[in-house]
């Protein structure tokens, strides 16, 4: 039997940890979900609260973060970095993560390989870079920027395409591939992404997953939104399709994929409709489907 | 392709729906004839929706009733720089509601955005003038039911301020026949309860 082969087979047999997203203020949704995952994702925006002109993290959910360090990792992933931005990545971004870091046990942190705002104007949305060498060089000096800064593993995430690409020098997988290997950064592969893509632009997702370097990815993420007009909308609001959880089963099943965790993803507006309770089976289900 | 040039490019088109013009490059013209921009556009309506819906309930309720709901999240998203910090989108929305032609629209957005401070700590004394009685009507946006038609009209104000045993009471005209006393006011549980 090859190494290769051998890895697969032991990663098999101990499945990928499950882990979720979690803004705090909610004792029993996490009551609920703690006993099953053994990672908490954290995004510093949902935390925050305003005080006065400033924002700041809120010291009660950070004592609960605190409090979860002893059953569950932590890991961190923004949105509002921005590191596509012309005009450079967001320092409010920044300050919120140094105040976050500094109170808070972190295995890793993350974010979205986008960018949110333009001239400090706000999209509303976060769009896809172009594929440029260009670009590529001014993500790569960023990344590294951000890797001397916090001295923890660093991961970006493939996001969805929501306007047809600007024709670049790079597919898809080749940047994140050439990015990854130039900086030393991980990947989160976002399958639900891939998806919406697959939907809406009719992306290649067999030939993105053959190209990319699935030794880069150390995270996985699933999750499930609405179709709205015939387009699957990225708005985390819906248990998971088995189709999802097939493709995250095939992604995983290949050798060299090096993810650590498959993170199930909804936002905090979703919580009353999909209930506590379901969340924490949906969670039961994802880690029975990646143990085997 | 200048990275600049390209992303304000794309602001335009999403926030301002600018049309292009020859000038612009074909990517530009053919982002601009896509379903996908008009899809991009309804992406950021909804999120506006499932985050203000939240953190804004009554004023969202009161422009739901009155079918107002898409013209002011289509105003908030065109005129307003909205961080990606959900907190910072329920003050700036309720401040933009707060002078909304539609009076009723206007006395819940701003009493909801007193309470939001004091609530956050906010020393401040805010009054909110009202020319419908504001009892039955926040106790009924707040159980989500329709808002009365027939509420008595009159000069009322609602006090919000962390001194208030219940952050807020509602001061009728000397003429109106309706509780007065926030201790005997239904609204304050309801209100409160709103989280």
């Amino acid at each position: 039997m090859d190494t290769d082969t051998r890895l697969a087979g032991e990663k098999a047999k101990a499945g990928t940890p499950i882990g979720v997203s979690y803004e705090g203020r909610d004792p029993d949704l996490l009551g609920q979900i703690l006993p099953v995952v053994r990672y908490i994702e954290v995004t510093p925006e949902t935390i925050a609260e305003i005080r006065g002109d400033e924002i700041h993290l809120s010291p009660e959910v950070l004592s609960e973060l605190k409090d979860i360090g002893k059953d569950a990792r932590i890991i961190v992933h923004g949105v509002g970095l921005s590191i596509g931005s012309h005009e450079g990545c967001s320092n409010t971004y920044l300050r919120l993560l140094d105040e976050l870091l500094e109170h808070v046990d972190v295995a890793w942190h993350s974010e979205h390989l986008g960018y949110t705002k333009v001239d400090g104007e706000h999209l509303g949305i976060m769009l896809a870079l172009p594929k440029t060498a260009a670009v590529l060089d001014m993500v790569c000096e960023r990344v590294s920027a951000i890797q001397n800064r916090y001295k923890l593993p660093f991961l970006l995430e493939n996001i969805v395409h929501v306007i047809p690409d600007y024709p670049g020098d790079y597919s898809d997988a080749a940047f994140l591939n050439a990015l990854a290997a130039r900086t030393g950064c991980g990947l989160i592969l976002d399958i639900y992404n891939l998806e919406c893509d697959a939907h809406n632009q009719r992306f290649d997702v067999a030939s993105f997953l053959d190209e990319l370097q699935l030794e880069y990815v150390r995270e996985l993420h699933v999750a499930c939104g609405v179709e709205d007009n015939g387009f699957l909308l990225d708005v985390h609001s819906q248990l998971t399709r088995p189709s999802t959880i097939e493709l995250a089963k095939l992604a995983l099943s290949e050798a060299t994929c090096n993810a650590e965790v498959v993170v199930y993803e909804f936002m905090p507006e979703a919580v009353p409709g999909l209930g506590r309770e379901k969340i924490s089976q949906e969670l039961s289900r994802l880690r029975t489907a990646f143990q085997h | 392709m200048q990275l600049a040039a390209h992303q304000r490019k794309l602001l335009d088109l999403i926030r301002s729906g600018r049309v292009p013009d020859r000038s612009d490059d074909p990517y530009i013209q053919r982002v601009a004839a896509s379903d996908d921009l008009k899809e991009a556009q309804r992406n950021i309506f909804l999120w506006r929706v499932y985050v203000l819906e939240r953190t804004a309930p009554l004023t969202f309720t009161v422009l739901k009733q009155r079918e107002l709901l898409r013209s002011a999240i289509g105003e908030f998203i065109g005129t307003c720089n909205v961080s990606p910090f959900r907190e910072t989108q329920a003050p700036a929305f309720l401040d933009l509601m707060s002078r909304h032609d539609d009076s009723l629209v206007a006395s819940v957005a701003q009493f909801e955005l007193a309470f939001l401070r004091v609530r956050q700590g906010d020393a401040g004394h805010f009054v909110v003038r009202w020319n419908l009685e504001p009892t039955t009507i926040l106790n009924e946006l707040a159980r989500g039911l329709p808002v009365s038609i027939d509420a008595p009209r009159g000069d009322y104000q609602v006090v919000i301020s962390r001194e208030l045993p219940y952050q807020f009471k509602v001061i009728s005209p000397p003429s109106a026949h309706v509780a007065a006393s926030p201790l005997e006011n239904p609204t304050r549980c309801a209100v409160a309860s709103l989280g």
